[in-house]
């Protein structure tokens, strides 16, 4: 184990009304990497955000030491010369500029004349790639054209390349497949060997077993147990340190009888707007029944998303196909008609297309149903209004100190219990769920599922899309599994495992 | 809240160091309205002719046309919009309103028609290329813009149009006994104060947190905007134009806070894919709002008609500045998704105070336009720098 690089002591940090960070301790080695880990609002954000100077120094108590010496960071950029460097979920890449310019944008090589000297640039991102045995891209490849995974690869890069001996990854596998995970991996396990620091954040248990050496948990902004090698703890224990409880079952599922046929697509086909002649959809068929969960699996990029939008009224390019909702021929042109006959999508990108940021969680609870609370002149009933959303407060447990705080104040998990009321309150009849559970802490997980559970039971059918095994598998009566815009495989809840949707995603077989 | 260590500091301080955060804290909150109560201080110092029920009057009614273009303005800078092409609707609305007089058609039904053509339709057609073929809105109403001042002065041949029907001229020109107008605006600020003691009350049933502060500065500047109405209203009463501003003002206020459409306006500007996903409309909203604007533009110059008692095509030349203006300065935000009408009506009112009290100063035009222009200047960068703060 090598010697202490990072040192983070007593750190307190204040928001108004709640204190974010108390007392946080924790060190980390270099040639090591240390998970942090931690529920939605546990604090993790705001402490990286003191490491990286985003807080600056003044702003919270306590001490930073690098390598021994304390350090005060009074801006992010006096961080990064310290050689820190963060690597965030949403990717800082400019997307029209090439690989090489991402790399180097501030410090891009020029003559005499302010001329970018190309050749110089493209030679020395080459290396750096190179050093990292990364082959997938080049430097003169566009952002743009690049996966996710890809662009994470193009941030460590970037990073390396300002000589950063200190890494944070912010949950960096929550967009990627698993072999752009493979990838990600092989390269933690290289700056490992070569002496760098790294941090890592994530919910996911399976990975830091992995890859991690040492794991620190912190609850309610505090540090819970002291640092400790990820080989000397069990899951169970890391749970129950994260949530302060045990969480017995992850799944909770409730035994329903699948009625009546709710809603049924034929030959469904989106075109790719991109390129023409392609398809995001080929040819997709399937079933939903009242009663149950349906599940879809299938790699990111795989049609998921393209085909629950287009039965929702805004597919990304010009849609054909039927679909029958009671057995009844509907056609919907917009979001607005799918809504209208029942349907609501919760959507993937909380963030960009679900949330309406900066306004109040009220307005986003009833923006879908606004007919509940007006009379025939449009007019609110506001008292009705806020009934209504203490009300929802209440039974999905939303924590939030107010019905008129901005959504953009909450923690990710009630964010989206937010969403799951405005959706709730349109009465669907059919839910769609577009990876509801992404960034979201183990414990509001299981609320949510419990609440799918409780929706089910009601009469609602819900359709859920999710990336993660154990979660379509544990809480789905049905699996479809999509691969390259086609439904490849319909499994039972019996049937499904693990090897057997990966193959089927991954188009290994058919 | 980057700043906290200073205000621990601040907090520990005496009594005194409480009621100046509070003071701050207020001109944070309000500082448009602050802004406003300064200038007209400034100004009546300076010149005892501007603060006369006569002055306060004819302030009142330069601020009208403006500010009915305005409050359309706010709804569509709120769903990041603009509209280039109001200055430009307001000639063209004098012009055909005034010469349908003179072909001899009823005004009430002349005034209808003009609404229609130059308000309703034109907003049909921008809203058609904005919504439909997703144009951006600063291209289709810069060339509308164009095109109507060109039909405006098509139409006229150039020359100006003279209005001879007395009723006609009452429009803009007109008031209410000051008795009648005594009983209104008294009226209206009981109403007022009755409807912000309710919404407190529903507010804090509910767990919302407002503040009697907030309350109390609320009834200090409804009774203070009355009396000094009330004091203007001396002079020889509402006049219509003032009464169809306020109208339209409160309605846009009501529409804006209190209705399904507005919470779709406001859902729209903070995040428009977000708007449509959740079953907006998109299209049909936009529709209904760029007709909103022209149709009150036309409004307007239909009102600026009957006051000036004819028309030219070269009416409302860079109004849509003013306008724009007016909904900046009045805190509403460029980007989108946040903005009032209350603001707007601060904002269109410094404007006017502006122009009014260096015009009694006589302060050359030039200068005027530099002043303006520095202020509006300064209002943005209020705006940034408030939202920075927060962030």
């Amino acid at each position: 184990m090598g010697e202490v690089v990072l040192e983070m002591k007593n750190i307190v940090k204040d928001f108004p009304g709640v204190r974010a960070l108390d007392d946080v301790n924790f060190e980390a080695r270099s040639g090591e990497l240390l998970a942090l880990m931690g529920e939605n609002g546990a604090g993790k954000s705001t402490l990286m955000k003191v490491l990286s100077g985003v807080w600056p120094y003044p702003t919270y108590q306590g001490d930073i030491y690098l390598r021994g010496e304390l350090k005060r960071f009074y801006n992010t950029k006096e961080a990064e010369a310290a050689g820190i460097a963060i690597i965030y979920q949403e990717l800082n890449l400019i997307p029209e500029l090439t690989v090489a310019e991402n790399i180097f944008l501030d410090r891009q090589m020029t003559n005499a004349f302010g001329a970018i000297q190309w050749s110089k640039l493209f030679a020395e991102t080459q290396r750096l790639l190179d050093e990292l045995n990364i082959t997938d891209f080049k430097p003169a490849d566009k952002v743009k054209d690049l996966t996710v995974g890809k662009q994470q690869m193009v941030e460590i890069a970037k990073a390396l390349s300002k000589k950063a001996d200190v890494l944070v990854f912010d949950e960096p596998t929550s967009a990627l497949t698993d072999k752009e995970v493979a990838a990600l991996f092989e390269i933690i396990r290289k700056l490992k060997r070569q002496g760098v620091c790294m941090s890592y954040i994530s919910h996911k248990m399976e990975e830091l077993q992995q890859i991690a050496d040492r794991v620190v948990v912190l609850r309610d902004g505090k540090t819970i147990g002291p640092v400790t090698p990820v080989a000397d703890i069990t899951l169970d224990q890391l749970i129950s340190r994260m949530v302060g409880r045990d969480v017995k079952d992850m799944f909770p599922k409730g035994q329903f009888q699948r009625g009546e046929k709710v809603l049924e697509v034929k030959n469904f086909e989106i075109d790719n707007p991109d390129l023409p002649g392609q398809k995001k959809v080929k040819n997709a068929s399937f079933c939903a029944y009242q009663g149950e969960i349906l599940g879809i699996s299938g790699l990111m990029g795989s049609g998921r998303t393209e085909l629950v939008s287009g039965i929702f009224g805004a597919p990304p390019g010009p849609a054909r196909g039927e679909i029958y909702l009671d057995g009844r021929p509907v056609k919907f042109r917009s979001p607005h008609a799918a809504i209208e006959h029942g349907i609501g999508l919760v959507t993937e990108d909380r963030k960009r297309i679900g949330l309406i940021l900066g306004q109040s969680i009220l307005q986003n609870m009833t923006i879908s149903s606004l007919e509940t609370v007006t009379n025939v002149l449009g007019i609110i009933n506001e008292a009705k209004e806020m009934d209504l959303a203490k009300d929802y407060v209440k039974r999905l447990a939303i924590k939030t100190p107010g019905l008129d705080v901005k959504i953009d104040t909450l923690s990710g998990g009630n964010q989206q219990k937010v969403i799951l009321a405005k959706w709730l309150n349109i009465k669907p009849k059919v839910l769609i769920l577009d990876e509801p559970t992404r960034g979201i802490d183990v414990g509001a997980k299981v609320e949510i599922y419990n609440l799918l559970n409780k929706l089910v039971e009601d009469g609602v059918t819900v359709i859920i899309i999710s990336s993660e095994l154990p979660e379509v598998m544990g809480i789905s009566d049905r699996i479809l599994v999509m691969c390259e815009g086609e439904i490849v495989a319909e499994l039972t809840r019996d049937q499904a495992t693990k090897e057997l949707i990966m193959a089927y995603a991954t188009g290994s077989r058919k | 809240m980057a700043n906290t260590a200073p205000t621990q500091a601040q907090a520990t301080g005496s009594p005194q160091g409480e009621g100046a955060r509070a003071f701050l804290k207020f001109l944070k909150d309000n500082g448009t309205l602050v802004a406003l109560i300064v200038l007209m201080l400034i100004f009546s110092f300076w010149d005892e002719a501007f603060f006369t029920p006569r002055n306060l009057t004819n302030l009142a009614r330069q601020t009208t046309i403006v500010g009915i273009i305005a409050v359309g303005m706010t709804l569509v800078i709120i769903i990041n919009g603009i509209d280039l092409s109001v200055g430009s609707i307001v000639g063209l609305a004098a012009i055909v309103v005034t010469l349908l007089m003179q072909a001899g058609v009823n005004i009430w039904l002349a005034i209808l028609l003009t609404l229609l053509l130059t308000g309703v339709l034109i907003g049909l057609w921008n809203a058609f290329w904005i919504a439909h073929y997703n144009i951006p809105p600063f291209i289709i109403t810069l060339g509308m813009m164009t095109i109507a001042r060109g039909i405006a002065l098509t139409l006229s041949e150039g020359g100006s149009v003279p209005v001879t029907n007395q009723t006609f001229g009452e429009i803009g020109g007109g008031f209410f006994s000051v008795a009648l107008s005594t009983i209104v605006v008294l009226l209206i600020v009981a109403y007022l104060l009755f409807a912000q003691y309710r919404e407190l009350k529903q507010k804090q049933q509910y767990g919302i947190g407002v503040k009697p502060q907030d309350l109390i500065t609320a009834a200090v500047v409804t009774v203070l905007a009355g009396a000094i109405t009330l004091y203007a209203f001396s002079y020889r009463g509402l006049p219509y134009p003032v009464a169809i501003f306020a109208v339209i003002a409160f309605i846009g206020s009501f529409t804006l806070q209190h209705t399904k459409f507005g919470r779709r306006i406001y859902a729209m500007g903070g995040n428009e894919e977000a708007a449509r996903l959740s079953g907006i409309n998109i299209n049909r909203m936009k529709v209904a709002i760029y007709c909103i604007i022209t149709t009150l533009s036309a409004l307007a110059g239909i009102i600026l008609a009957s006051r000036l008692n004819g028309a030219s095509p070269n009416l409302g030349n860079m109004f849509e500045l003013d306008a724009i203006s007016a909904v900046i300065i009045g805190g509403t935000s460029f980007s989108g998704g946040v903005g009032t009408i209350i603001g707007t009506v601060i904002g269109a009112f410094i404007i006017s105070v502006l122009n009014n009290g260096m015009s009694l100063l006589e302060v050359p035009t030039f200068y005027q336009l530099i002043i303006k222009g520095c202020i509006i200047i300064l209002a943005v960068w209020f705006d940034v720098l408030s939202k920075k703060k927060r962030g």
